[in-house]
């Protein structure tokens, strides 16, 4: 089987994990993958907005994912990674627990999420892909940053809506 | 209507618009000029050769509507007499402000609303002087497309100007006494065919159009002079104009083939050759057009950023090089290396110096505005007021210097309205009839200054607190604690205007407190001095640039910040139990003078060890007094290449940019004008500050180690 063909059938998907639940990105939307380095706060800024860092001589701010997606525990650990995603022609990062590998999950075992979902604040998940025995929750980088932008994060996040669905099925 | 958009056709209108600005500051500057010397035939000269060339210009570019009406408007620069050139001055400034309006309308892809109004109304412009002159020389000219040839016709001409003939576009404007202009329009033709080569005629000879207009493409070897003498047949036609087509490096740009070349005009009644100008000014135009290049500012920018980060690279390698250095101090490659540095150092500088003055243009290019404005709102106002300018050649960065000019002409218009009296007022006071507006521009540290002042009556204190009082923007108690200056900065509120009614020029609820908006927004600030009965002067500073500056790093709760050092006046060290409380506001004296203290970080516990902590105070000027800011420690003393934060997640105005250290860290450079204006509304509300107090990347930094 060529390459090309492999590719039709198969999404590479970058893993994340934030708390309990692994997301994950197509790996063409993200930008990079980087350690955490030293985060310069912004004062005056919303809470999830972590501040902005120098990502070799830009300047990029940093929005902590754990904090979008409503996780309550929030630690810091080596293994603490940001993943860079360009959006709306600019680079923005995001603080994930850790990211490591890359899944190669088929076309097939990708579940369109549940209607239900649209009725959710985020609308962020575009389906949910099935990887040896695990859920993972696909996400739109696109229109997380959007809400990230107008929202203030709530109580309601998308990660306890995903964790519930799982649950149900 | 507009031919159908096409690439070439986009960037020919782009280059239409910019041109075309350049050319309407011309008009209103030459109109100014005629109202001043009123029967100048030099200057309605000029303003005819303008419009010439915005019509030109605008049917290049297929606008239609603006093209003709600029053939109307020159038809009756044409016929003016000379004697009645005050009401020419007129025409211009109605023509200058009818072709903005059209070419916004077109920028805009908007209808054009107004031209059917304005038409009208430059007819009624045009029409009035024409029935004071002779009616045998009344003007009718029908609107008429402009020309534009063949192919065919163009290329011939091209071909036969290679081969060394001369080739020019002949119009001849036939009498309207004349009964039979199509038979004009033959006769024209025959009298040319035995010198010339015809190439192309319109109207089409044969066709039976009431024109009382030809225009000839013509190929010879005889001159223009002989041409024009040829056409010139008496009763039968009124002006000839002779006009060189097309020449070398014009052909290729349509816009440029309309515009450049200039009519040798001549009028049959007048018998008179035009401009020995002309020829001088064209010229003057083909070489800076040779060594001027158009370039997209986004491209600068990107330059300009790139410089941005061979500075951070520098300080990376000074940092280097010091580490270096003390490692290993009897190396002789330190010497070396230090040299080296020194060398790129000061080519970097030379570099982003001249980066930067790609950006920046000359203040001229603002002030040349005002004199339009001025004239327009002081006879409005029916008030005499002179300007005079001065620092034109002060130079500032063009997006800067688009983004004041609003506030700049609302505050000349203010001035003009408000503060200059009438002329009786004036003379019962001993000041000049003619009150004076004076508008300055020059560069100071590293900000640029530009002021407006005027000798007028200056803003009545006591006035403005009686309003501000009955407006509800400041209550009757907290203005007897007020000082002078607090009182007169209250202009700058929202809500708040002296004008005691609404009048056209100013007071239309666009107020002083947009013109302090907008130059918060630049990172600069606005100031109003005023000495009630001798004038008020508002002086605006804006950043030279938002590239580069020379800072002061502090730290707030081991957070580091950077402010200009230009505003750092003093730094003083203090002790907690030092500082007092005087209503919501902390203050510090400091040599027998009253600090207002601004604390950015938490407020410490009240207990006795905190009290004996020290802390750092820099004394900064801003707004015209001084303020002092709570740091716990100091930093260092660098320069920044700033680094915008346009980011939308970053939505604060604390902070105005941010910079790369030559250790990688990132700094936040605050924006003192805001955090000035949040302390101050906050006292008033009595909310406790400490607005750079707020969770740390604390667990961040843990995480790293």
């Amino acid at each position: 089987m060529t390459g090309a063909a492999a590719m039709s059938r198969e999404l590479h998907i970058v893993g994340f994990q934030v708390g309990r639940e692994t997301y994950g990105v197509p790996i063409t939307s993200l930008h990079e993958i980087v350690r955490v380095p030293e985060i310069t706060a912004v004062p005056d800024a919303p809470e999830y907005m972590e501040g902005v860092i120098n990502l070799r001589g830009k300047i990029v701010s940093v929005i902590d994912l754990r904090k979008r997606l409503g996780e309550k525990k929030i630690g810091s650990s080596r293994r603490n990674r940001i993943l860079v995603v360009e959006h709306k022609g600019r680079l923005s990062g995001l603080i994930v627990d850790s990211a490591s590998e890359v899944l190669k999950i088929p076309a097939a075992d990708v579940e369109a999420s549940p209607t239900s979902f649209d009725e959710g604040r985020s609308n962020c998940v575009t389906g949910l892909g099935k990887y040896k025995g695990r859920l993972i929750v696909l996400l739109d980088m696109t229109r997380l940053l959007d809400l990230g932008i107008i929202q203030k994060s709530g109580p309601h996040s998308g990660a306890g809506e995903a964790r519930r669905a799982a649950s149900a099925q | 209507m507009t031919q159908p958009f096409d690439e070439r056709g986009k960037e020919l209108r782009e280059l239409f618009f910019e041109t075309t600005q350049e050319l309407l500051q011309t008009l209103n500057d030459d109109s100014l000029k005629l109202e001043q010397s009123p029967g100048n035939q030099e200057i309605v000269r000029s303003i005819r050769r303008t419009v010439h060339t915005i019509k030109g210009d605008a049917a290049a570019a297929g606008f239609r509507e603006l093209s003709e009406l600029a053939h109307t408007i020159e038809d009756a620069l044409t016929l003016e007499s000379v004697s009645k050139s005050v009401s020419l001055a007129e025409i211009g400034f109605a023509a200058a402000d009818v072709f903005g309006a059209m070419i916004s309308a077109y920028q805009t892809e908007g209808a054009l609303p107004e031209t059917a109004v304005v038409k009208a109304l430059v007819q009624k412009l045009t029409s009035e002087p024409n029935k004071a002159s002779q009616a045998t020389t009344k003007e009718s000219v029908p609107g008429r497309a402009e020309m534009t040839w063949t192919e065919y016709e163009t290329l011939s001409a091209e071909t036969l100007r290679a081969e060394g003939k001369k080739v020019f576009h002949i119009v001849a404007h036939i009498d309207p006494l004349c009964a039979m202009p199509i038979a004009a329009r033959q006769l024209v033709t025959n009298a040319i065919a035995s010198f010339a080569q015809i190439l192309g005629v319109r109207p089409e000879s044969g066709a039976s159009v009431e024109v009382r207009r030809i225009d000839l493409l013509v190929a010879t070897s005889q001159s223009d002079k002989l041409l024009i003498s040829r056409c010139e047949i008496p009763t039968v036609i009124k002006a000839v104009e002779c006009v060189d087509f097309g020449g070398p490096g014009q052909k290729n740009t349509p816009a440029a083939q309309g515009a450049a070349p200039q009519p040798a005009h001549h009028d049959v009644s007048e018998r008179h050759v035009v401009a020995p100008q002309a020829p001088k000014h064209d010229a003057a135009r083909s070489t800076t057009s040779d060594t001027l290049l158009r370039v997209d500012s986004e491209r600068i920018d990107n330059v300009l950023n790139l410089v941005g980060e061979l500075i951070i690279g520098k300080s990376m390698l000074q940092q280097v090089g010091q580490e270096f250095g003390a490692r290993f101090p009897k190396d002789p490659l330190r010497a070396r290396l230090s040299d080296a540095m020194a060398f790129q150092a000061r080519v970097l500088n030379d570099l982003q110096r001249s980066v930067m003055k790609i950006r920046m243009v000359p203040v001229e290019q603002l002030f040349r505005r005002f004199p339009r404005i001025v004239r327009d709102t002081a006879q409005r106002c029916g008030k005499e007021v002179i300007l005079e300018l001065s620092g034109q050649d002060t130079d500032l960065d063009k997006v800067l210097l688009d983004a004041i000019a609003e506030p700049l002409a609302h505050i000349v218009r203010n001035a003009i309205s408000h503060g200059i009296e009438s002329a009786a007022q004036r003379t019962t006071a001993g000041k000049p009839a003619t009150g004076k507006l004076m508008l300055n521009a020059y560069h100071q540290a590293n900000q640029l200054i530009v002021e407006v002042s005027d000798d007028g009556s200056g803003v009545d204190a006591e006035k403005v607190k009686v309003k501000a009082v009955k407006v509800g923007v400041i209550s009757a108690a907290e203005s007897e604690r007020m000082t002078q200056q607090e009182i007169v900065d209250l202009v700058f509120r929202p809500g708040f205007s002296t004008a005691d009614e609404v009048t056209e020029v100013s007071g239309r609820g666009v107020g002083l407190d947009v013109v302090r908006e907008v130059l918060h927004r630049l990172k600069g600030t606005v100031e109003l001095e005023t000495d009630r009965g001798t004038g008020t002067k508002f002086r605006l500073r804006l950043p030279l640039t938002l590239a580069i500056i020379k800072a002061l790093l502090f730290r707030i709760e081991s957070r580091l910040y950077a402010i200009p050092l230009n505003t750092v006046a003093e730094i003083a060290r203090a002790r907690e139990s030092d500082l007092h409380r005087v209503d919501t506001w902390e203050v510090l004296q400091l040599r027998g003078e009253v600090l207002p203290l601004m604390r950015l970080g938490e407020t410490p516990a009240e207990d006795t060890k905190h009290s004996q902590k020290k802390i750092f105070v820099l004394v900064i000027n801003f707004g015209g007094r001084k303020w002092g800011l709570i740091v716990d420690a100091l930093e260092s003393e660098e320069e920044l290449v700033i680094k915008a934060l346009d980011d939308q997640t970053i939505a604060t105005d604390l902070v105005s940019g941010a910079s790369i250290l030559g250790d990688g860290r990132v700094v936040l450079i605050m924006n003192l004008g805001a955090v000035v204006g949040r302390f101050t509304t906050s006292a008033r509300d009595g909310v406790p500050a400490g607005l750079f107090h707020g969770r740390t990347a604390q667990n961040m930094t843990e995480a790293r180690q």
